[in-house]
């Protein structure tokens, strides 16, 4: 029932050689990133494929949205209540991030901040400004769904956490600060 | 050359026919059945809806097709082979799901991956040139057809079918399944049945068959990354 034209080893073995090469390659370029996060040529994450090895809930951007704690007084100025900055920052789930702020040597922030449930393990810490050795001093670790505290800042640098969500479900964190400080936000 | 789009045209009207007659008939019959049956928790149209999905976006069962009904011509022979195919793929569905036999799937979809690579492979006439002859397709179709089955099983075993109303819509999905198959069947014939009266399609025959194999060792290679990620 075959009618294929010229059929020959030679012609046989060229095919072979074809698909399995083509296959490796589709394979090693496309398929494995996208499908497992697995990448051994790096072109994956160029292309940006690896992305989509993630489930749902990873493929969820770090969020923050700010929403200062200012309420309207009948006489339409703006009181600010005790915490001048709140953010919620929300961390994806399996995902870490960080959260900075700007604080000259000597000045104070003040904090506190609150997951929606569940426990994140964090790392509060500074980094001193121009610092490229990636040394960083750790004021507090600890795997806890709240904190709060002051820090009087030991160097002038960029000081906040950094929080590790090990839940499969993203978590949302409310931070408020108040104190001399700029903030620098997500890194 | 128009021997052949004659037969074609044959061929989808034919399909078409049995499509329609199948479709109607199914349709009817599974509305009449779930209205009887929703109270006892059967889901006859959601389970034809889901076996006809699998068969239209399993790409791995058409692929396969798609290698069979490659050189064949007739419409004898074209339903021959896929009744071979149906034969088999049906009677391991029903059998996986009744005797409870939990393959791994990804397993299951490498050997369904394997007879694209064995089609495009026989196509390009290798078992010929290799072996001095080439296996009997039709048992080789009528096997990979079992393989096929059970990874239709498996799909099916992931809904967690309730113990009553499993015959029914387990049915529901073989059928779903068969219809399935006749819209990408029509698809597929319709393309090829075109592309048959150029001379493009012998002389592209064995890049063709080059890209089936690539395609089955692509699947064989995402299957078995799957299995063995997740072992």
């Amino acid at each position: 029932m075959n009618t294929l034209p010229k059929a020959s080893i030679k012609s046989l073995v060229i095919s072979c050689v074809v698909s399995i090469v083509l296959a490796i390659f589709i394979l090693l370029i496309a398929v494995l990133p996208a499908e497992f996060n697995i990448d051994p040529t790096g072109f994956g994450k160029k292309l940006g494929l690896t992305v989509l090895a993630q489930t749902d809930a990873e493929v969820e951007k770090p969020a923050v949205v700010t929403c200062p704690e200012t309420t309207q007084s009948i006489d339409g100025q703006t009181e600010t209540v005790e915490w001048p900055d709140s953010v919620m920052i929300t961390v994806p789930a399996r995902k870490g991030l960080e959260y900075k702020f700007h604080v000259n040597k000597g000045d104070k922030l003040e904090f506190v901040w609150k997951t929606d449930g569940a426990s994140l393990y964090f790392d509060f810490h500074g980094e001193p400004q121009g610092n490229t050795t990636g040394y960083f001093k750790s004021f507090k670790e600890s795997t806890q769904s709240e904190s709060s505290g002051s820090l009087i800042a030991p160097f002038t640098g960029s000081h906040g956490w950094y929080w590790e969500n090990k839940t499969n479900r993203a978590v949302i964190i409310n931070l408020k600060t108040r104190g001399l400080y700029k903030i620098k936000g997500l890194m | 050359m128009n021997l052949t789009h004659k037969n074609t045209l044959y061929i989808i009207g034919l399909l078409l026919l049995f499509f329609n007659v199948s479709c109607f008939a199914h349709g009817v019959d599974s509305n009449t059945e779930q209205f009887l049956t929703t109270t006892q928790g059967s889901a006859i149209v959601p389970f034809l809806y889901i076996g006809a999905k699998h068969m239209v976006t399993g790409y791995d069962h058409l692929l396969f097709l798609v290698g069979v009904i490659f050189f064949l011509f007739r419409v004898r022979d074209i339903l021959f082979y896929v009744s071979l195919f149906t034969l088999g793929h049906s009677f391991t569905l029903l059998l996986g799901v009744l005797a409870e036999i939990n393959m791994n799937a990804y397993l299951i979809d490498a050997v369904i991956a394997f007879s694209i690579i064995y089609k495009g492979f026989d196509n390009l006439n290798g078992f010929k040139l290799l072996l001095g002859k080439e296996p009997n397709t039709k048992i080789a179709v009528l096997i990979f057809g079992l393989f096929h089955g059970f990874g239709l099983a498996t799909k099916l075993q992931d809904f967690d079918l309730p113990q009553e109303n499993l015959i029914s819509n387990m049915i529901a999905f073989n059928v779903g399944v068969e219809i399935g198959q006749c819209i990408a069947l029509l698809f597929i014939l319709t393309l090829l049945g075109f592309w048959r009266r150029h001379k493009s399609y012998f002389s592209f025959a064995k890049t063709s068959n080059t890209l089936l194999m690539t395609g089955g060792l692509v699947l064989l290679g995402y299957q078995l990354t799957g299995y063995f990620t997740s072992l």
